[in-house]
């Protein structure tokens, strides 16, 4: 029995076994609970009180097949477990598997029994073994499989005390090897024994046929004196395969039993609609459709509310406070900044909610399945499907997923695409400028205009990644095998606190992470907006009252006629006036050529940098974000700034350019060089310019 | 300059600050996974 201690927990298995729903009821941290592949790419640390005072750091690793990997999240698996220096390296390790997959999960398990770390197998979603037909004898497979099993529903939360109970008793676990590691090749092993008596023998194994490191000792040593070919190895490899699988299907032939009376096929039937060729495609772009009509019909009453009450906290302010440079600030830069970016919170949340069903209810395994025929056409893998749908949240995380494509052309291609699909960030975008330029008409009495523009932008993006990844595929001479294996996890009624969990943490994670940069970039504007040079600045009422001799202005015109020289003549003013050759024959003034350059720090920056511009020099008649652009009138045409030819030159802008610091730093590191990048900025953005500059100059 | 463009500008600094340090240091890496200062082989 242990007490006051810490030890370290590594919680394994194959993707899909329902692992992250084991670590949230372990540590209680809000984790993302998905059922596509890949969604663990990164190292995740919970903490956990056990009975007996003992603490846990339980690590959630990414999700692996078995120890010989073939991405790069399958070897943080490896390296941890053969480096017993590093802080993180387990005293215990527990393997989650499914019931309903039991044997092909064993496989991980028995390997990573023969590391002699003490293995608990958990075995997950029990909950499902009544429907299934499924008993199993525990105590034969805790004797034949040498280690303690918990029997758990993660979804459900029952079995988890009995588990920790299992934790604290770690020591009294077997750390006896499911397969004798000699038998694979008894010379070849016989060999590596005698040479290096104090290592493990199947660690010595992974060594030699994983790209690891192994702790003090040379791997080029190791693979000098022990040079097999490279077929040979992977021939090995397999007989390791067969012999593990023999050994599995030994014990659970007694220790498992499935009633296939019992057992209801509901699933199957489900899938062969699903995943159908002709019906497949037309339910998942029915289910887009009805997403993206919601999106628009249900937040139309939040977002209005949202933006009436930051136009009324900003009179407010500008009303009760001390006059002031710092009351201008307030009122004009950092609450219509902020309102700017808090607008778009109900959309983002629907956005997410419809999402994070799909993922929870198992059906997103099933699109990533029946895409995969298409995506192998443009150089793809079905498994590129998951960083492009996770580029709906943000082009980072969806690119660190790209981890798990084995293939690296692929997976090149992928990062290099997927900053085309419509992020969150562009959302604020799309919903500000599409509310402004498409009417809100249905078509056909229930087709709202507007959501169906929303949906074909994403339709846009995700035709251009994969126009693009086509043209890619035939330009990168890169070699290299590919194979596909996806999980289908069953469908699950999506939990209702999981499905909560992921929409207030990807809403937070764009509130804080984005809000803190438009509030920043809100009050620097609004001094670049609030200062200028010159005395076309400084004499701003002198030159309009100059001017306007002849004809007298109201005391309202007035304000408006200086607030407007002023603006012209400030520091952003002039900045904008530079650029704006370049960018009027799209359609767009200095104004918006300023929003686009601040929205290099981040898309969503846009809505909020015309906020302030326009609160800065604009009507005090119009009090709304909306209703601020909608007014907006060009000097020279005397038309609106913001009219369908410009008002749809600027959405092709934002569909294509890449608009995004942290995504190209992020492409630079996954690839570890700048050439990428720079290729995505040139391309991306280039190519935005010619599509938005053609499409004002046909609309206008 | 009175106290209200004084706080103004203390305000400009901050995000002046804020944004200088977002993109244009650079973060230490605070991923010690991979242990103290043995070279595991985490690339």
């Amino acid at each position: 029995m242990v007490s006051n201690q810490n030890i370290n927990v590594a919680l394994i298995g194959n993707p899909n076994v329902g692992k992250t729903s084991v670590f949230n009821q372990l540590t209680g941290l809000n984790q993302q609970v998905g059922n596509y592949p890949g969604i663990t790419v990164e190292k995740k640390i919970g903490f956990c009180k056990l009975p007996n005072n003992v603490k846990a750091n339980i690590l959630d690793l990414p999700g692996t097949y078995s120890l010989n990997a073939s991405s790069i999240d399958e070897n943080v698996v490896i390296e941890l477990l053969l480096n017993k220096n590093d802080k993180l390296y387990p005293d215990v390790a527990l393997v989650v598997t499914d019931v309903e997959n039991l044997k092909r999960n064993l496989l991980l398990f028995t390997q990573i029994k023969d590391l002699e770390i003490p293995t608990i197998l958990i075995i997950n979603m029990a909950d499902r073994m009544a429907y299934k037909g499924i008993t199993l004898d525990i105590p034969y497979l805790e004797e034949h499989l040498k280690t303690k099993i918990a029997l758990i529903s993660s979804r459900k939360g029952f079995g988890i005390d009995a588990l920790k109970k299992l934790i604290v008793n770690y020591k009294s676990i077997s750390s006896e090897p499911c397969l004798n590691a000699s038998s694979i090749d008894p010379e070849y092993f016989n060999t590596l024994r005698k040479t290096f008596p104090n290592q493990l023998l199947y660690k010595l194994w992974l060594v030699i046929t994983q790209d690891v490191n192994f702790l003090n000792l040379d791997r080029k040593e190791i693979r000098s004196s022990f040079t097999k070919s490279h077929s040979d190895l992977k021939r090995l490899q397999q007989k390791e395969t067969i012999k593990r699988y023999q050994f599995i299907n030994d014990v659970l032939k007694v220790g498992l039993k499935i009633d296939e009376t019992v057992a209801k096929d509901f699933r199957s039937k489900l899938d062969r609609v699903l995943t159908h060729k002709v019906w497949g495609y037309f339910i998942f772009f029915l289910i887009l459709f009805v997403i993206f009509q919601s999106i628009f019909e249900w937040s139309k009453i939040p977002m209005d509310f949202i933006d009436s009450t930051f136009a009324s906290l900003s009179s407010l302010t500008a009303d009760n406070l001390p006059a002031g440079v710092l009351t201008n600030l307030i009122s004009q830069g950092i609450i219509p900044g902020i309102g700017g970016i808090l607008i778009f919170i109900p959309q983002i949340a629907f956005l997410f909610m419809f999402i994070s069903i799909l993922e929870e209810s198992g059906y997103m395994s099933r699109v990533v399945f029946l895409m995969d025929k298409i995506m192998r056409k443009f150089g793809l893998s079905g498994k590129s499907v998951v960083p492009l749908i996770s580029g709906t949240a943000c082009a980072i995380p969806a690119i660190m997923a790209t981890r798990n494509i084995e293939n690296w052309k692929e997976r090149l291609i992928t990062i290099l695409v997927t900053p085309f699909t419509t992020c969150s960030a562009r959302l604020p975008v799309y919903a500000i400028i599409i509310a402004l330029v498409i009417p809100d008409n249905r078509v056909f009495g229930f087709l709202n205009m507007q959501g169906m523009t929303l949906m074909l932008l994403y339709l846009l993006g995700f035709g251009m990644a994969i126009f693009s990844a086509y043209i890619l595929n035939k330009i990168l001479k890169i070699k290299g095998k590919t194979y596909f294996v996806v999980e289908m996890p069953n469908y699950k009624l999506p939990l209702f606190k999981n499905v909560g969990i992921n929409v207030i943490e990807k809403t937070k994670a764009f509130i804080f992470g984005a809000g803190k940069i438009i509030l920043a970039i809100s009050i620097v504007l609004w001094f670049l907006a609030s200062y200028g040079p010159g005395e076309k600045f400084n004499n701003a009422e002198k030159i309009v009252t100059e001017n306007t001799k002849e004809n007298p202005l109201s005391e309202a015109e007035f304000e408006n006629a200086v607030a407007s020289q002023k603006l012209e003549n400030s520091y952003i003013g002039l900045m904008g006036k530079t650029i704006e050759p370049a960018i009027s024959p799209l359609g767009y003034d200095w104004k918006i050529g300023i929003a686009i350059i601040s929205s290099f720090a981040a898309r969503e920056v846009f809505v909020g940098t015309l906020a302030t511009i326009y609160s800065v020099g604009g009507s005090d008649n119009e009090v709304t974000i909306k209703n601020k652009m909608a007014a907006e009138i060009n000097p020279v045409t005397g038309e609106k700034i913001f009219n369908f030819a410009s008002g749809i030159s600027l959405l092709l802008f934002y569909a294509f350019a890449m608009q995004c610091a942290s995504t190209l730093a992020v492409t630079k590191k996954e690839t570890n060089s700048w050439k990428w990048p720079a290729g995505q900025l040139i391309f991306m953005s280039g190519f935005a310019y010619v599509v938005a500059l053609i499409a004002y100059q046909i609309l206008k | 300059m009175d106290i209200q463009e004084i706080l103004a500008f203390v305000a400009l600094a901050i995000a002046l600050a804020f944004l200088i340090r977002k993109f244009f240091l650079k973060k230490k890496k605070s991923d010690k996974n991979c242990g103290d200062d043995d070279d595991c082989g985490c690339h």
